[in-house]
């Protein structure tokens, strides 16, 4: 490693030191910075990293930063800072994003810096071509792959299978035969085949395997290229159907836990508990590492059926470079995009990260013939599907998952999946195609914004003379409150009205840079979509429950707390812990514990329910253990409650235990004088009291919980079972993310911040929060 | 006051449930830390793995800028900690004690700035931190966190001031104490209730916050803890060891600072102080 300037402590200079606090060691640095954002997984990162520091070393003027950003993150990073007229020279990941990217207009093409002899030994793929944002017709290289990936196969125990199948109707016997419940207890204790039930894209090697794919087909054009006429999808074909068939019988078999998420399978796997699962590229090299389990990586069987392998989506990996980058820029970053593809590196590739090259002469490398792993990666690719990269993909994920996940629990029937699948696909592809030309609400607007402004300063004309007049008077006052509502406000403002003039507009993919104001609609469409209702509805039920509970349990242990208990100081340390640890992860926790099998939830509930009482109470709240916890509809809200009830009691608890710190213990005394009950006492002296200080928290604490997204996200991921799970702002994010619309997005939180409003405006009159208790 | 039997056993009964029910998923965390296999998910029920490790740990202090993150989050937590506890604290007061114009219209308006849902802010946001060329500066983040945290801490700041007596100021001003010296030697002291929960919030706020830290924060050197922990995730290849141990480390100051912070969360209003 290079030493770091950054690291270099300022000497002496107080002032200097300062100054870089505030601003953030803004070093001057004279080679040219090149910062690439990239989502590679731990491995690559390093390697990427090692390869920066050989670049680095050839080019001692050119400094490379790579920054890591998980996927999503970095796409949704990159529109906003590309946006705005900045962000990385380069990106780096699989190619599945460049159609967004090139609609956008964020990307730009690579040709001028690599010519046409450079390109010529690529991998077909490797080079992806797209037509121009602009001119259809023209074809701009916007992104350059140094390595494929992402590809699935079989892996296998060889403790348990000797043989890896190769039909799939091998596959599914031994499957079947290696699910084994040993000391016959009704649990399983060995599981045939595991996979993720809940990523479609696990679902696709079945798919083509029984002759199906996601897109009709289009006229051929160039292999790495995308035609100009948008794909369709074909999700409903007796081809889809039968795939689901086989899936669907897997499941049924019990050859998986009903619920079985990536990261179970990969836990089952991993302790020996699972023949076979079905995993990426990513995973093997650590399944073969693990110790206890004999891993082997195979290719996918042929499907008995057809006689067609099961074809597997991977994708190009590589480099594409911002449109707001410049040409004397773009020629230094070009040069790393270059070091990277060159034939030392590429070899590089296959013998440090056991990846398959973007170069064709480098599939020479004897290493190809010599490790098993790579053989059967090479060979599994060459069976596979290049990973398309239209837009429209998004839509066919997210048409897919709810259905995929309830054929997997056998909630639907494989014909039923396949119709929904298909109908979703078109509704939301028209979703993101949506374009729409300003209308006769565009002058309404205009009008109807200048009438509210002049409304505005009418109705408070006479408040500046007032103002002007109490000036002098509560000058302290103003004084007092005046830095707060400055500080407040200016961060807020510009983000306040850009959402308003976007709820008004048509930006979406087609018009991410050249939005305009095209009227009322985004607010029409909103409030038509016959699912919003219920998702409101939802929304109110988990803000309702969320805050008595919340508040409800903080009242109650602070009562608790406040008195004399012994090891106090201990407990309330204690009883902070949800609120301190990282709500992501904890959340994540919690999602394990509402297993179905495994989960600490359902074991202790069945703990419970051999007392007959709590065995009755259960079966009145339709909880019998074992519970559905996250595949049932209800089941799963109901576990998102209990998350978030969790992460946000020790809030109000700390909130209420400094309130009744306020309260003057004359009052207790004198209660007791007049042999008044404890019950009397909270209800007479204790909560009145605590009234100004707990309406604040609940007041922001429902605001809060109205918009909160992790917990809905993380412990049902992202509105599973099936999409059921959503409130309003879960809602907002999948379609701002997954479908890019953001205008649609805009105005369902201005309607969202309407509510809130409203909520506010009537909760603090009605509890007359602004005024004092003792006033 | 003594209390009796019953009611001391139900105290510690309602307590340690609840401390079980904290406490469990808590160690489920510390527990994916220590498994050696990188793990999320176990099929047994175990908190101390049989082979348990800490190499995680040890990885998190050699192999990552652990302590810079830390060191970071520090500087933006605790200064935004002081803002927010001095701007609240004005403002509360001002806010508790006068009637001014303007004064419910702009408390609502405080308020409002919390409706709107994160996810659309995030572009605009990214506008204004790009323009005001706040990128990987401290500073941008200070002024976001307290503007985002200071809403709650002036409501709850006046929250407090209600629930004192304003006889007690009224006897302050007789006594010959000018406005200043009445808040300062009277009123404050008996607030810290109040300032202890607001300071522990503001520096929750930043401590945790992750949505504009990913937007400001672009070189892996100025990361926040937040951030540093999302360096160890990806989308089906997390590295649960160390999410789990950063995790752990990253709750602990908080503990302290919590720790710290409740001496103070006792009685201000002692005997004798107010007479109705």
């Amino acid at each position: 490693m290079l030493p770091r300037s950054s690291h270099e402590f300022p000497y002496k200079n107080w002032v200097l030191l300062a100054f870089l606090l505030i601003t953030g060691c803004a070093k001057s640095d004279p080679r040219t910075v090149i910062t690439i954002w990239h989502q590679s997984r731990p491995t690559e990162k390093s390697f990427l990293e090692r390869e920066i520091a050989r670049f680095e070393q050839a080019n001692p003027s050119i400094h490379v930063r790579a920054l890591y950003k998980e996927t999503e993150e970095l796409r949704s990073g990159f529109q906003a800072a590309a946006l705005a007229g900045g962000g990385p020279e380069l990106i780096y990941g699989p190619s599945d994003v460049l159609g967004a990217l090139q609609t956008m207009g964020v990307v730009q093409d690579m040709s001028p810096w690599f010519p046409q002899e450079q390109r010529a030994d690529f991998v077909d793929g490797a080079l992806t071509y797209l037509p121009a944002s602009r001119e259809p017709l023209k074809k701009e290289l916007v992104q350059i792959a140094d390595r494929f990936g992402n590809h699935l196969a079989l892996v296998y125990n060889r403790r348990f299978i000797k043989e890896p199948p190769k039909t799939s109707e091998e596959l599914a016997n031994l499957a079947v035969e290696n699910t084994i419940d040993e000391d016959g207890d009704g649990r399983k204790d060995r599981y045939g085949l595991v996979w993720n039930f809940t990523e479609p894209f696990f679902g696709i090697p079945f798919l083509t395997g029984y002759g199906g794919w996601v897109f009709n087909d289009r006229p051929p054009a160039g292999s790495s290229s995308i035609p100009v006429t948008p794909p369709t999808p074909s999700l409903d074909t007796p081809q889809a159907v039968a795939a689901w068939t086989y899936m669907q019988s897997l499941s049924d078999a019990g050859v998986a836990p009903r619920h079985c998420d990536y990261d179970l399978a990969d836990s089952l796997f991993k302790t020996g508990r699972a023949a076979m699962i079905i995993n990426g590229d990513w995973s093997w090299a650590e399944y073969i590492a693990t110790p206890g389990i004999d891993a082997a990586v195979a290719v996918l069987p042929v499907v008995s059926a057809t006689g067609e392998p099961m074809r597997t989506l991977f994708a190009p990996k590589g480099y594409s470079l911002n449109a707001n980058t410049r040409p004397e820029i773009a020629a230094t970053a070009m040069a790393f995009v270059r070091h990277m593809t060159s034939d030392e590196v590429q070899h590089r590739v296959v013998s440090e990260l056991k990846m398959l090259p973007g170069r064709t002469s480098i599939q020479n490398d004897p290493l190809f013939q010599t490790d098993a792993t790579l053989k059967t990666s090479l060979a599994q690719l060459k069976n596979g599907r290049l990973m398309p990269v239209d837009t429209e993909l998004r839509a066919i994920w997210d048409a897919m998952r709810p259905s995929y996940q309830g054929l997997l629990a056998g909630a639907v029937t494989p014909a039923d999946a396949a119709k929904e699948m298909q109908s979703e696909a078109i509704e939301k592809i028209a979703q993101i195609h949506a374009d729409s030309a300003p209308d006769n609400s565009v002058a309404a607007i205009n009008i109807a914004g200048l009438l509210l402004v002049a409304g505005l300063v009418y109705w408070q004309r006479g408040s500046v003379a007032r103002f002007a007049k109490d000036w002098p008077r509560n000058k302290i006052a103003y004084l007092f409150v005046l830095p707060s509502i400055i500080c407040i406000f200016a961060v807020i403002v510009f983000p306040f009205f850009y959402n308003i003039v976007l709820s008004l507009s048509n930006m979406s993919l087609a018009n991410f840079r050249d939005w305009r104001v095209v009227g009322l609609r985004n607010y029409e469409e909103v409030l038509t979509d016959p699912k919003i209702w219920t998702v409101f509805v939802k929304t109110i039920v988990w803000t309702v429950v969320n805050v008595t509970f919340h508040v409800g349990l903080g009242v109650l242990l602070a009562v608790a707390l406040n008195g004399p208990v012994f090891g106090k100081s201990l407990y309330r340390i204690l009883l902070i812990i949800p609120w301190a640890v990282p709500a992501y992860i904890t959340a994540l926790t919690w999602h394990g514990m509402f297993d179905y099998e495994y989960g600490a939830v359902n074991l202790i509930l069945e703990q419970i329910s051999q007392f007959p009482p709590a065995a009755w109470l259960l079966h009145l709240l339709q909880l019998t253990p074992p519970v559905n916890w996250l595949g049932d509809v209800t089941h799963a809200f109901q576990a998102c409650i209990v998350a978030n009830v969790w992460l946000g009691f020790p809030f109000m608890m700390v909130i209420a235990l400094g309130g009744m710190q306020g309260i003057p213990h004359e009052l207790y005394e004198a209660a007791q004088v007049d042999r008044a009950s404890r019950p009397r006492q909270f209800w007479h002296i204790t909560l009145p009291l605590l009234k100004p200080v707990l309406l604040p928290a609940i007041t922001l604490g429902t605001i809060w919980t109205f918009n909160n997204l992790n917990v809905i996200w993380l412990v049902s991921s992202g509105g599973e079972p099936q999409d059921s799970t959503h409130i309003l702002v879960s809602y907002v994010y999948k379609a701002v993310f997954s479908l890019y619309r953001y205008g649609y997005g805009a105005a369902l939180s201005m309607l969202i911040f309407l509510m809130l409003l409203v909520f506010s405006v009537i909760f603090l009159r009605r509890t007359r929060a602004t005024e004092s208790v003792y006033a | 006051m003594r209390e009796s039997r019953f009611i001391t056993a139900l105290r510690h009964a309602v307590l340690l449930l609840f401390v079980a029910i904290s406490l469990y998923p808590a160690l489920n965390v510390l527990s994916i830390s220590l498994r050696p296999d990188n793990n999320l998910r176990s099929t047994d029920l175990a908190i101390i793995p049989n082979n348990w490790t800490l190499e995680s740990y040890k990885q998190l202090f050699t192999g990552q800028p652990f302590l810079r993150w830390t060191a970071n989050s520090l500087i933006v937590a605790l200064a935004v900690t002081a803002t927010g506890v001095t701007l609240a604290a004005i403002g509360g007061y001002g806010f508790s004690r006068f009637r001014f114009v303007g004064r419910n219209g702009t408390m609502l308006a405080i308020l409002t700035t919390q409706m709107f849902p994160a996810t659309m802010l995030l572009l605009p946001l990214y506008i204004v931190i790009a323009k005001l060329q706040l990128i990987n500066t401290y500073l941008g983040l200070m002024v976001f966190y307290t503007s985002t945290a200071l809403p709650f801490c002036v409501w709850q700041m006046k929250g407090f001031y209600d629930t004192i007596p304003v006889s007690l100021e009224e006897a302050a001003r007789i006594d010959g104490c000018s406005r200043g010296t009445a808040f300062w030697r009277v009123i404050l002291p008996l607030a810290v209730p109040g300032l202890v929960i607001t300071a522990l919030f503001s520096f929750m706020a930043s401590w945790s916050e992750y949505i504009v830290a990913a937007q400001v924060m672009q070189d892996e050197d100025m990361f926040t803890l937040p951030l540093g922990l999302k360096n160890f995730q990806a989308s089906l290849s997390t590295q649960w060891g160390l999410y789990a141990a950063a995790s752990i480390l990253v709750s602990l100051p908080v503990v302290v600072v919590f720790l710290v912070l409740s001496k103070y969360l006792v009685s201000g209003l002692t005997l004798g102080s107010v007479k109705e």
